[in-house]
């Protein structure tokens, strides 16, 4: 699953906006992962301004 | 519990941007019962955007000096070797905003006109219930269902209300510019009444770097579609190293904001059965330079008066909301869609072909339809032809 790094999250929903799993949610400044739901697609990791999320 | 959550709507918006404020300002203006609803405790926070703004005196709204905080005159592009290229007519005018002031104050002129607000709750589920939508949120830990007629998505670029309701609104990385901006005090600007755009492959590819006067401060900040490297680390480069960074020597951080401008056009379909979708959510950004308060603005009053209708003639099933889709259609569809034709034109060039566009398009844009811009690039540099032929 992909990891998420929060020191490094600057809360923008980039990463939900490709989910199409829709396996991410950003509830107010946290951004929560399902995995049940994530296929490691690794498309949030793309998108992502910061880096702060790791793919497998 | 908020006591605005134990109630029924006629209708739910889900986002207090400024799509969402003005949906629940013109649905609560109209004599529908509404309930806008903002994840955040704070509305306008967190900030994800350049704040700059053309026009909102079309909607009614003085410039109030709470939230301008400079007007601008137009913009000064600069290609990837430094040739200046100046815009000062229409959409280039307007203001920069602070935009935590400037979505609260849009929040309360919809409570002014009658709406209900709910602040820190987040929609996390949408169920069918007979002719109605059950909103599911989340507030303080606990969760509440609250029943709906319509439901109005404009929940931003990480929507998933409107594929929780069945329409496509999910978007490719590369069809996302990933920004990043730091708000800076002591930038020298050029000019203090004129936004700065810097174009080029190796310092923003398939986006722009922008500095954009707003008064004791700016905003820095670029965005790029790019799967190698991050925004951060571009910004970072464009601050220490880009054509501007004389200027930028003495500046210092005072904000710091992320954003993903969902930049392909509008999503298929915005309305379904008790539905509408306003905003980044509905791809209602330009696709070229990524400005999309005033339309979200206008879409979300347009997407307010039709729900208020369909509640005053007690149908709120698709064929009635379709009024949605064809105002908002007719006003803007043909202005994205050229937008995101010119941004794959842009995209396709090289950092000495963007040179060249520059050269030929001499130093202003002031007056210039699409014809003249050809009939330029025709006699000044026709090799750049074969990217702009499609477009007579």
């Amino acid at each position: 699953m992909v990891k998420i790094n929060y020191k490094k999250c600057g809360y923008c929903g980039a990463c939900v906006g490709v989910c199409e799993q829709l396996a991410i949610n950003l509830i107010e400044h946290i951004i929560e992962i399902d995995i049940e739901k994530c296929n490691n697609c690794n498309m949030c990791v793309i998108v992502c301004p910061l880096n702060a999320l790791e793919g497998e | 519990m908020m006591r605005e959550l134990n109630d029924t709507y006629d209708v739910v918006v889900i986002g207090a941007g400024p799509g969402g404020c003005m949906a629940s300002y013109a649905s609560a203006k109209n004599g529908a019962k509404t309930l806008l609803i903002e994840k955040s405790q704070e509305i306008g926070e967190p900030v994800r955007c350049a704040e700059a703004i053309p026009s909102i005196e079309e909607f009614g709204i003085k410039p109030k000096p709470e939230f301008v905080r400079n007007i601008i005159k137009g913009g000064i592009l600069f290609s990837p070797s430094g040739k200046k290229v100046i815009v000062t007519q229409d959409k280039a005018q307007g203001y920069v905003v602070e935009r935590k002031i400037f979505d609260k104050y849009l929040a309360i002129r919809a409570a002014k006109a009658g709406s209900k607000v709910a602040v820190k709750t987040t929609a996390i589920g949408l169920e069918k219930d007979g002719d109605y939508w059950n909103v599911i949120v989340e507030f303080l830990g606990e969760e509440y269902c609250i029943k709906t007629k319509i439901v109005i998505a404009a929940d931003g670029v990480e929507s998933n209300i409107a594929e929780y309701a069945g329409l496509k609104a999910k978007k490719k990385p590369l069809e996302i510019c990933s920004c990043a901006e730091y708000e800076m005090a002591n930038v020298k600007l050029l000019d203090k009444n004129m936004m700065e755009f810097y174009f080029g492959n190796e310092i923003s590819p398939g986006g722009y770097v922008w500095i954009f006067p707003k008064g004791d401060t700016a905003n820095v900040g670029l965005g790029v579609r790019d799967r190698k490297k991050k925004a951060i680390d571009y910004l970072e480069d464009f601050i220490e190293n880009g054509m501007a960074k004389d200027r930028l020597k003495e500046a210092t951080p005072i904000e710091f904001k992320v954003g993903g401008a969902p930049v392909s056009g509008p999503i298929e379909k915005t309305y379904t059965d008790g539905v509408l979708v306003v905003g980044d959510a509905a791809g209602q950004i330009s696709p070229l330079t990524g400005g999309g308060i005033n339309l979200a603005m206008d879409c979300g009053l347009i997407s307010g008066e039709v729900a208020s209708k369909a509640i005053k003639v007690n149908n709120w099933s698709e064929k009635i909301l379709k009024e949605y889709e064809d105002r908002w259609k007719e006003k803007h569809y043909e202005y994205l869609m050229n937008h995101l034709k010119y941004r794959k034109i842009l995209e396709k060039m090289s950092d000495d072909e963007l040179d060249a566009l520059a050269e030929a398009l001499g130093e202003s844009l002031d007056g210039i339809d699409l014809k003249k811009f050809v009939k330029r690039i025709i006699t000044k540099k026709p090799s750049l032809l074969k990217y702009f032929k499609d477009l007579l």
